[in-house]
């Protein structure tokens, strides 16, 4: 790979990506070219179409913004948490054997499944999709922050305690930058889970609550599936949906980078 | 794409396996270790449903939070109704058909994948393309396909669940240590017996780590895809009961929910080490 020059490889690499997913698209069109006009089925011509569609009434724009700002928000209420507690039952056996119980019987209830209970208690806005998120996002930073917290090197923190550092500066000077790789990889996962929780209980509100005015880019997709029937629009939806998880994980990866250039 | 198959490593691997070799000073025998253990968790449990009963007084709403009581004798009334054993047996057969499938489709995908680097190069590009786009954002469109009824969770999960197996499967191959191909290739070995004495050994334990991942997926994505689209299962007996406002019968399904997760996750592992005792290294949690 690495003898061959690299002009006509990176082509040929091109080429064969754009292969099957081109080949795809157009059996899709032709396919629905061949069903009656009037037909619901999405094809992609008209995907196409209703992208700009939606892009010129702002519709989308609004929607896609509603949604990440309810991730950011939860997520920064988990990874709060999810780092204090961590750092907590990461540095303490104690705290970590009591807590531990809990936390992993919590762990294997889907975010989802907590829907019902946050419908009751919060309604149907936007304290529910918060909560949703939040829920999600708090375990993966947790879990990784324990993990990295508990494998700082003791040695490190012995030799700075020797030397008579108070505790909150080991915490902030030698804990933290020696979990801080875990703590980053679950903020990484966490992010991507707390996106895919978001239109799950977009979706779901909207589906159990009579379409009630939840919002954001879940709800305007189960608008299009229940009211205003639009495969067209779901797709784009989705492709939208698909394109910010995307945009999340090289954002936090290079986040990442930025942050520990020791690992580069 | 290799480091999604790495990344989940730490997160699976919680320091439990490192606590109770921290006890330097009581090197008692084994059982005390374990009874003492168990008495840290029903502790944490016994706390825990205090904590719980005193929020329950505080907040004073039973269709909001019903006492721990209630919900244990709700779910010892759904239990002799049998309600429970049907519904998570519903889930549970879906759950397990999807994650076939998905073992059946991605597994040998994987191989290949892993194989030919001309391969790959084809169809990376639209795994790619397609792993952003989350199982639940499928919902709507797969409603209009599927309709309500089994196909569409089974969809969802097998969508959600294809995606860990394959990389890791991909992963797995290329692991193998170049060596003992070389090796086997020196000894004449023929390519059959390469695939099933060499590469599938030593992939195995990476392939399976990557369907309890799978697993993990496709159980968090059940209880969306049965809420929204099916009439029946553990997803939608929670809504159910939640429309009926029978609050204590909803914390009974998810209790459930984690239980039957948890034991699906401890059956995979049981099943993990019957099948690879060889990767101890590997082992997670």
């Amino acid at each position: 790979m690495s003898a061959i020059p690299a002009a006509p490889d990176r082509w040929q690499g091109v080429s064969r990506a754009l292969l099957l997913p081109a080949a795809l698209i157009v059996i899709w069109q032709l396919w629905a070219l061949s069903l009656p006009a009037g037909s619901p089925a999405p094809a992609p011509l008209k995907v196409v179409a209703t992208f700009f569609e939606l892009i010129v009434n702002g519709g989308l724009a609004m929607a896609t913004v509603q949604s990440l700002g309810r991730v950011l928000l939860g997520f920064v209420c988990a990874a709060l948490l999810g780092i204090a507690l961590g750092v907590l039952m990461g540095s303490s056996r104690i705290v970590r054997e009591n807590l531990d119980p809990i936390v992993e019987s919590f762990r294997p209830i889907a975010p989802m499944a907590i829907l019902p209970i946050a419908i009751l208690w919060f309604g149907t806005g936007t304290p529910t999709a918060l909560a949703i998120v939040a829920y999600a996002a708090f375990f993966p930073v947790l879990v990784n922050t324990v993990h990295g917290v508990s494998r700082v090197d003791r040695k490190l923190v012995l030799a700075a305690r020797t030397m008579g550092v108070p505790t909150l500066t080991i915490l902030t000077r030698v804990v933290l930058p020696g979990a801080l790789p875990s703590i980053l990889l679950g903020t990484r996962l966490a992010m991507g889970v707390a996106w895919t929780a978001i239109i799950a209980a977009e979706l779901a509100v909207g589906a159990k609550s009579g379409g009630g005015g939840s919002g954001g880019i879940g709800q305007m997709m189960f608008v299009f599936y229940a009211y205003n029937i639009d495969l067209n629009a779901i797709v784009v939806c989705m492709i939208v949906v698909g394109v910010v998880a995307l945009m999340i994980d090289r954002l936090v990866r290079a986040a990442e980078h930025r942050l520990l250039p020791w690992r580069n | 794409m290799r480091s999604m198959a790495i990344a989940p490593k730490p997160t699976d691997a919680p320091p439990r396996a490192a606590a109770p070799a921290v006890t330097p000073g009581t090197a008692g025998p084994w059982r005390r270790l374990f009874a003492r253990r168990w008495a840290v968790t029903l502790r944490a449990f016994a706390v825990f449903a205090l904590l719980w009963y005193a929020a329950h007084l505080w907040n004073d709403n039973p269709l909001q939070l019903p006492s721990p009581g209630k919900v244990v004798s709700a779910l010892w009334e759904l239990l002799r109704g049998g309600e429970i054993l049907e519904h998570a047996w519903v889930s549970t057969l879906r759950m397990l058909l999807a994650l076939f499938l998905a073992i059946a489709v991605a597994v040998p995908l994987g191989f290949a994948m892993g194989l030919s680097r001309t391969l790959e190069s084809y169809l990376d590009p639209m795994v790619e393309m397609l792993r952003p786009i989350s199982g639940i954002a499928w919902l709507p469109l797969a409603l209009f396909i599927f309709g309500v009824g089994d196909a569409l969770p089974v969809f969802i999960m097998l969508y959600v669940a294809f995606f860990p197996v394959l990389f890791n499967t991909v992963a797995g191959v290329r692991q193998v240590d170049p060596k003992l191909v070389a090796a086997a290739h020196t000894m004449g070995v023929g390519r059959r017996a390469l695939l099933t004495h060499v590469l599938i050994p030593s992939a195995l334990p990476t392939v399976m780590v990557g369907v309890r991942l799978a697993f993990a997926a496709s159980w968090a994505a059940i209880v969306a895809a049965e809420l929204i689209g099916s009439p029946s299962g553990l997803g939608f007996a929670i809504e159910w009961y939640r429309q009926l406002l029978m609050t204590p019968k909803v914390f009974a399904f998810i209790l459930v929910i984690g239980v039957v997760g948890f034991l699906c996750d401890a059956g995979l592992r049981a099943l993990q080490r019957r099948l690879t005792p060889w990767a101890d290294g590997m082992e997670l949690a």
